[in-house]
């Protein structure tokens, strides 16, 4: 495994699944539509800490961890692995709805072979257990909305809840019952801090959020600047989970806050340089306007 | 005045540094920086050339009018599109794309599409920041103020008005926080060393650096461009063709620029007129780019066909002084000899001494003399002989590509010394003008009339017309 398509890919490719979920002439207005909350706030630069968080919080799982080690092939190609969730969630926020449909259609089908034995605690697993997809779920919406507070434009608290509540409909779309998805930020937090228990760092979710924030391979001056994401990452991350991985986060002020939000601005001037992706923000954001005025 | 240049290509270099960082492929390009950045260049010069008029009436203004749907609306807006570095990174390209050199495709999509990615203010918006600067708003500084926006500006817009005694005017309007955020994102001094020491190892960083923040740091103030076009207008003041729109200097603030509003026809238009007409505007345009260099030391760095405005009988309106490099006489002596030795005094010799003195050749370097002249001459081309000339469309790419032509064995031995570099623009942006007009003139004894080694007579009407404006100019000469 080498550095290079890590870095090369990942920009590219992520940027090409965005760009192609963002349709030119909606037949509809998808799940969210640009009045929603998740389009309003869409394009926020916290994004790569928010998917880092994501990734990080989800992986201390151990049976959605063991499901994704066994079975997604990140080792093989990483890269690809983390485009094609990208690309996953661009299409279910800014879709149509019968293109959301299908991706989370394929996404079930996919889940239906993902089934084993979870090598550390013994037990068994299936990627489609609305269990797991619920982790998943609320671990992704909860880091965007930290995220965002950290380092992007913060959600007011309405806009929080709005959020969480518009996210129902991707955890349903995957397999989830309504009913068992948080609607509020409250009930959010709730749930995250309920499944403490079933929580652990298990070899596998160590190597690979390794891999994630310390990608091997790195020239020096490059390993520094991601340096800043990864300490925007772990800062964000809830003091149990730091515990769990053995992180001790440094100490955020201003400064180095700020730091972190032009590294990652940086970061987002080079997505946004990838064919494609400020044609597809605009079309959001065009959308999103118009609604606002009318 | 080095620092102008020094700073474009630091920021060519942060700018390398960060894509390349970014997505890993410095190996190759450090190693053959310099030759893969020639070539680069020379791809981009081309494509310059060839496409230049379309690639203007698509850029910019026009583009960014449309998407009034996207204005922003806040001073939130504008953070959010151009804080965190991204106004930074902007006006680095901005400067960057001005010396082209060092920018990989990738760099060069990345810096156009952040461009790009910047819409207009929403009326409101642009209303409070000339509220703010004047302490009233628009409506009442001015006897009538347009709305919206007629063009797009670097980190501001253009909005027409008319001023309480009547005069019609441009106001260019910066986008409100700008400053202060770009300020701000210059003080992260280690991100910006880091992006600087992955590609230029070998380099002052600190020196680039300071640099860098200083010129940026220059460009967020308006008034300094006020202070530039209003050089030009006092210099040009009288001139029978060529026009530079007055500054009112009382409506000109830190972050608002007000000059005199001027119309006229556009370089598309100008492209459907007569062959005579095309042949009179591009005298004016030479005559201005030299004039300015040899009398005034001074380059508008951005020589592109959307700053400039048609009347007709070769009356042209220069716009936007917001990157213009001033030369030490003594910087510009060298050139003038080369001029001088090759075209005037016809002495291949003396032409490679001030060469190697200018530092564009290597000293004693293994070639022949006539192989020097040889590789060189395009770029003399119009000025060798006296009489009529027509510039074809082909040429600036014909001496784009003799620039960065790194198979001749000349080649290894040329190089640009870096206070010329700026100078790129002329072969990159007016022989690219004068071709698209296929302007015919006798270059060489208008050349004549400005060399200051020779200050020959006046070779064309223009040329006569401009006898009286130097009898009166009110910037003395020296």
């Amino acid at each position: 495994m080498t550095a290079d398509p890590y870095a090369t890919g990942l920009v590219e490719r992520s940027a090409a699944a965005y760009a192609s979920g963002v349709p030119e002439q909606p037949a509809d207005d998808g799940f969210f539509g640009p009045a929603s909350v998740t389009w309003r706030t869409a394009s926020d630069l916290s994004a790569p800490v928010a998917g880092l968080r994501a990734l990080m919080t989800q992986a201390l799982h151990p049976l959605a961890m063991a499901g994704v080690d066994q079975h997604s092939g990140w080792r093989e190609d990483p890269v690809g692995r983390l485009a094609a969730t990208s690309g996953y969630l661009a299409t279910v926020s800014f879709g149509e709805k019968a293109a959301a449909e299908r991706a989370a259609a394929r996404v079930r089908k996919i889940h239906e072979y993902v089934k084993g034995v979870d090598p550390v605690t013994g037990r068994p697993y299936a990627a489609g257990d609305p269990a797991l997809l619920l982790w998943i779920h609320a671990a992704l919406v909860e880091s965007t909305i930290v995220a965002r507070n950290w380092f992007g434009t913060p959600l007011e608290p309405a806009d929080a809840d709005s959020f969480v509540a518009e996210m129902v409909v991707a955890a349903e779309l995957v397999g989830v019952p309504r009913g068992m998805v948080p609607a509020t930020a409250e009930q959010l937090a709730d749930y995250i801090a309920s499944m403490q228990p079933e929580l652990a760092c298990t070899p596998a979710a160590r190597e690979s959020t390794a891999f994630l924030l310390d990608p091997p391979g790195l020239d020096e001056d490059m390993a520094e600047i991601w340096q800043d994401i990864r300490s925007g990452v772990i800062a964000s991350l809830p003091g149990w989970a730091c515990e769990m991985y053995g992180f001790r986060p440094e100490p955020m002020d201003d400064r180095r806050r700020n730091e972190i939000r032009q590294a990652l601005g940086v970061l987002d001037a080079v997505f946004l340089g990838e064919p494609g992706v400020l044609e597809a923000r605009q079309r959001i954001a065009a959308r999103v306007r118009a609604t606002r005025r009318a | 005045m080095r620092r102008l240049i020094g700073t474009a290509v630091a920021g060519g270099v942060v700018l390398a540094g960060l894509a390349v960082a970014l997505r890993r492929r410095f190996g190759p390009v450090r190693l053959r920086r310099g030759v893969a950045a020639l070539q680069l260049v020379a791809r981009g010069g081309a494509r310059y050339a060839s496409s230049a008029p379309r690639l203007f009436a698509a850029a910019g203004e026009q583009r960014q009018r449309l998407r009034q749907d996207l204005a922003l609306e806040t001073a939130e807006d504008v953070a959010q599109t151009l804080g965190a570095m991204k106004g930074v990174l902007m006006k680095i390209g901005q400067m960057a794309s001005y010396v082209d050199e060092g920018l990989s495709p990738s760099v060069r999509r990345t810096l156009s599409r952040l461009q790009d990615s910047v819409p207009p203010m929403s009326a409101e918006l642009a209303a409070g920041v000339v509220e703010a600067e004047l302490g009233m708003p628009p409506e009442r500084a001015f006897a009538q103020w347009d709305a919206e926006p007629i063009a797009a500006a670097s980190i501001g817009q253009v909005h027409r008005a008319i001023t309480r005694d009547g005069r019609a005017v441009a106001v260019k309007v910066q986008y409100p926080g700008i400053a202060e955020a770009i300020a701000a994102d210059l003080d992260n001094v280690a991100l910006l060393r880091r992006m600087l020491r992955i590609t230029a190892p070998a380099q002052d960083v600190d020196a680039l650096l300071a640099e860098l923040r200083e010129r940026v740091l220059e460009e967020l103030d308006y008034r300094r461009e006020a202070a530039n076009q209003a050089l030009f207008a006092e210099f040009y003041h009288g001139h029978p063709t060529i026009c530079v729109p007055t500054v009112v200097g009382k409506l000109s603030t830190r972050r608002m620029v007000t000059s005199e509003l001027a119309v006229g026809a556009r370089f598309a238009d100008l492209a459907e007129m007569s062959q005579g007409e095309r042949d009179l505007a591009a005298e004016t345009i030479y005559r201005f780019v030299f004039r300015s260099l040899y009398e005034l030391h001074a380059f508008n760095g951005d020589p592109h066909p959307g700053n400039y405005l048609f009347h007709g009988g070769g009356r042209v309106t220069f716009l936007d002084f917001g990157l213009v490099k001033h030369f030490a006489p003594d910087e510009l002596h060298p050139l003038m000899q080369m001029a001088r030795n090759l075209c005037v005094r016809n002495d291949p010799e003396e032409f490679r001494r001030s060469m190697e003195l200018a530092g564009f050749l290597r000293p004693g370097a293994p070639l022949r003399t006539e192989d020097v002249v040889e590789h060189l001459a395009v770029f003399y081309a119009t000025i060798r002989e006296p009489g009529p000339l027509t510039i074809q469309p082909d040429y600036s790419t014909a001496v784009v590509r003799r620039f960065f032509d790194v198979s001749s064995p000349v080649a290894e031995y040329v190089s640009i010394p870096r206070s010329y570099v700026v100078l790129q623009r002329i072969n990159l942006g007016l022989f690219a003008v004068l071709g698209e007009l296929s302007a015919t003139r006798d270059w060489r004894s208008i050349a004549e009339e400005i060399w200051p080694f020779v200050q020959g007579p006046p070779s064309t009407p223009i040329g006569e017309a401009e006898v009286a404006w130097r009898a009166n100019r009110r910037v003395p000469v020296p």
